[in-house]
């Protein structure tokens, strides 16, 4: 081989080296990652830690919360709720290398509540930013737009705009972004509805109440069929889609139960959906109008569903944990059992994964990683963190982060 | 310049000047500053609102502001004492982004007296006072814990004023003091208003041998009449109107669930905190209704707040007509849940309270609470004194 054939290899094998570590450096730009789905294509995050090995830094935390992590570049934003009404808010921004604080802008709810969950408190919805900007949602009902220096840019009150929340655990459903128009489901006791507000000035796009819908702490996911692009909302005792352009409901799945909690998660073509305490996994067929309940209801399995976690899917398998550890994998395209098994403790954070593994963590912060290719249970590492976790971790540029009770933790290797 | 341009610029200025004051005056926050530049800016957040109005002006005069020092933050408190929250916050930014300032710690020292008079003044919305308190608090660690125990009664401190003194008993009682102690705990009872801090102090009281009455404290509601349950498939027993909606009988008997005969009976609520549990006096069951029915005396009419939570629903007639209704299913008994201004005639008062009975969750082990938790009391939650009446059904036909 000559040296500028050696060369050129060189040079190409560090392009596609570098190529591949940019694709795979993936942002965690909102609730569940990238997609929604807690799945991301980022590579490199270390399969085993414990309190201290494989910790890059550590930050302490005000109050409590359960807003995942959001990592974009070197920046990490996360909020938290304090105080007898939990009406004090915090956003942090983080830096992602040494965990110092950035900034740290403290803010009023507008509609404190002394009825809210203890583990999660009023912070229960993930940020949410585009690289440009960053939007919170509290369990006040409070929206708040900052740059990413932590400039204010505006504040939406919803609870004084169209009530206030009255909700058993307060507010907890996560924003999501379409296009330029950030998207909330406030379902409650109360009048509930779906808001597109612009991301820029504050201002409604639309809002499309829901005199029908109940207590859900579900979030909003976004889904398309062909070139429509729906926006699908789990809601007690149903799913619905919508026209994320215009508010206008497009179809209806009956046939889930009260609360729901888990995010729908998409995968096969599908949509998943996890009906409350004991309901169940439904798979659906996006698009169609009016009820398809009898149409577009893929497969249904009533055994096995979760409260609180949401389930993910890889390939063509979808897992979930439910609330006290028992783990399925089902098949995506039958929803056939592939194995289940009971794990240790109980859990509310959702699965996450990357390269090939699957990380679930229990309440106690121990995280079961698994083998997301093989076809049977096949556990790789059991990692003790120490502090309880509650909210769901988040993967980027190599590194997981997770919001224990008091700390964010970063781990990742050096 | 041109005598009409002179005048021009002088009707121009005095406009924008009114338009300022009247800004400041709309927001209800007259600013204490002497410098018009900063009233101005002040008045241009004051204009935020509803979706996202104001915003993009309100960002410039706020980064206009943050070039200030710590002098503008009197003005800055006074801003903050108004119920428009979304100004509220960014006026806080611009708070804290100053008093962050290593640069402005010795001058923040010197507005003590300002901040100390502000955090003192009951009359001002709570959260900037706490604001003012956390400052004197960040220069003198430790002010906030002696300064909160004279707060008794405070609208805003006085939660923190109440747990300053059970923490005192406590210690009085480590120190093996029961005289301080029992003081301590009396002064947390007479100024608690939260239950668990009547509960708390109550407990520790009766320890001590002394005995308090929390029900009396907190103006519940414990004596009541009974009659369920009535039939109400699904989620419907909220619309559903039963007899008792349209008279009440005490000695009548109703048709009620499965078609068994019901009657009313008496029944006293012996929680700690006057909770009615129906399941123990009514009946373990779903998917129902049931109604309770108290009569009461007061010396005189009187305007007083009904505070109630109740699983599921609740729905409150006051001398027959109806003052309260709330569909929530899954609500919870939780203590001052709902919040409804009444008043009350002079004499007799009867107070009738539905509570509905939702479906069982398919999973058997999911609890399905039945219960109600009523009280009287002043807008700053002390009960009302009152007198229970026990009516007789025999000879009086209530209401």
């Amino acid at each position: 081989m000559s040296s500028s054939i050696k060369l050129q290899s060189c040079l190409m094998l560090s392009l596609v080296i570098a190529t591949a570590t940019y694709v795979q450096a993936e942002n965690w730009p909102g609730w569940r990652g990238p997609q929604r789905t807690g799945v991301t294509t980022d590579t490199g995050v270390p399969t085993t830690w414990s309190s201290t090995g494989n910790v890059l830094w550590k930050t302490s935390l005000p109050g409590t919360g359960i807003s995942n992590p959001v990592v974009w570049q070197d920046r990490v934003f996360i909020t938290a709720a304090e105080g007898r009404d939990q009406s004090e808010l915090h956003v942090l921004c983080l830096d992602r290398d040494s965990g110092r604080i950035r900034w740290h802008q403290r803010l009023w709810g507008t509609a404190p509540t002394v009825f809210y969950y203890p583990k999660s408190g009023l912070a229960s919805p993930s940020p949410l930013t585009d690289g440009e900007r960053l939007w919170v949602f509290f369990g006040t009902g409070d929206v708040f737009c900052f740059d990413l220096d932590g400039g204010l840019l505006w504040q939406r009150a919803l609870a004084d705009e169209y009530g206030p929340f009255e909700n058993r655990f307060a507010a907890a459903s996560s924003p999501l972004l379409f296009q330029d128009t950030v998207i909330l489901q406030c379902d409650h006791y109360g009048a509930s509805y779906v808001i597109a507000i612009d991301g820029n000035t504050g201002a409604n796009r639309w809002k499309s109440d829901r005199p029908e819908a109940w207590l859900s702490w579900s979030s909003p996911q976004l889904t398309q069929v062909d070139d429509r692009f729906e926006l699908v909302l789990s809601g007690s005792e149903k799913l619905d889609g919508y026209n994320p352009v215009t508010g206008q409901r497009l179809w209806t799945v009956r046939g889930l139960v009260r609360e729901c909690v888990p995010t729908p998660v998409l995968g096969a073509g599908l949509v998943f959906v996890v009906s409350g305490p004991n309901g169940a996994h439904l798979a659906v067929k996006p698009g169609g109008s009016g009820d398809v309940t009898e149409t577009h209801v893929v497969w249904r399995n009533d055994r096995g569903t979760s409260f609180v976690p949401s389930p993910i899917v890889v390939g063509e398998r979808y897992y979930l944990v439910d609330d006290k550890g028992i783990a399925s994998c089902l098949s995506t395209s039958d929803g056939k059992l592939l194995w289940r098994k009971r794990l240790t403790g109980k859990f509310t954070a959702s699965p996450v994964a990357a390269d090939g593994k699957l990380f679930f963590t229990n309440e106690s912060g121990s995280t079961l990683v698994l083998d997301a290719a093989a076809d049977e249970y096949r556990e790789l590492a059991c990692n003790e963190l120490g502090e309880d976790v509650y909210s769901s971790p988040a993967i980027s540029q190599r590194r997981m982060f997770l919001r224990t009770t008091k700390h964010v933790v970063c781990i990742g290797t050096k | 310049m041109k005598r009409s341009d002179e005048l021009r610029t002088f009707f121009r200025s005095w406009a924008i000047l009114l338009t300022v004051v009247s800004a400041v005056h709309a927001a209800d926050k007259p600013s204490s500053t002497d410098d018009p530049a900063v009233a101005e800016q002040l008045a241009v957040i004051a204009r935020v609102g509803p979706l996202g109005a104001g915003s993009s002006e309100a960002r410039i005069a706020r980064d206009a502001l943050a070039r200030r020092g710590p002098e503008i933050l009197p003005a800055l408190l006074v801003a903050m004492d108004t119920r428009n929250v979304v100004a509220v916050n960014w006026y806080r930014t611009l708070f804290e982004e100053i008093v962050s300032r290593e640069s402005a710690q010795e001058s923040i020292q010197q507005t003590r007296a300002f901040l100390l008079e502000y955090a003192r003044d009951a009359r001002r919305t709570s959260r900037p006072r706490c604001l003012a308190l956390a400052l004197i608090e960040r220069n003198e660690p430790g002010f906030t814990a002696t300064w909160i125990a004279d707060r008794l009664g405070d609208p805003e401190f006085g939660y923190e004023a109440v747990a300053h003194a059970l923490a005192a008993g406590e210690q009085a009682l480590r120190d093996k003091n029961t005289v301080l102690a029992k003081s301590e705990f009396r002064k947390a009872f007479e100024y608690a208003r939260d239950g668990n801090q009547v509960s708390q102090a109550a407990a520790k009281l009766k320890t001590l041998g002394e005995s308090v009455d929390a029900v009396k404290h907190l103006g519940l509601v414990v004596d009541w009449w009974l009659v369920g349950p009535f039939e109400a498939p699904e989620k419907t027993g909220f619309a559903l109107v039963f007899e008792p909606e349209q008279r009440v009988d005490l000695a009548a008997t109703h048709s009620g669930k499965d078609g068994k005969s019901i009657g009313w009976i008496r029944h006293h609520a012996s929680d700690k905190l006057g909770q009615l549990n129906l399941i123990d006096a009514v009946a373990t069951t779903r998917e129902a209704v049931a109604y309770a029915y108290a009569e009461i005396e007061v010396p005189q009419a009187q305007s007083v707040q009904v505070r109630c939570g109740a699983d599921d629903n609740c729905t409150i007639w006051l001398n027959g007509r109806k003052v309260f209704g709330r569909e929530q299913w899954l609500n919870g008994t939780r203590f001052d849940r709902f919040i409804t201004p009444i008043t009350l005639s002079a004499g007799k008062n009867t107070f009738l309270v539905k509570i509905c009975q939702g479906p069982q969750h398919r999973d058997p082990e999911v609890p399905n609470p039945w219960s109600l938790q009523l009280r009287l009391c002043n807008a700053e939650g002390r009960g009302i004194v009152f007198r229970p009446i026990s009516p007789n059904p025999d000879d009086e036909r209530a209401q």
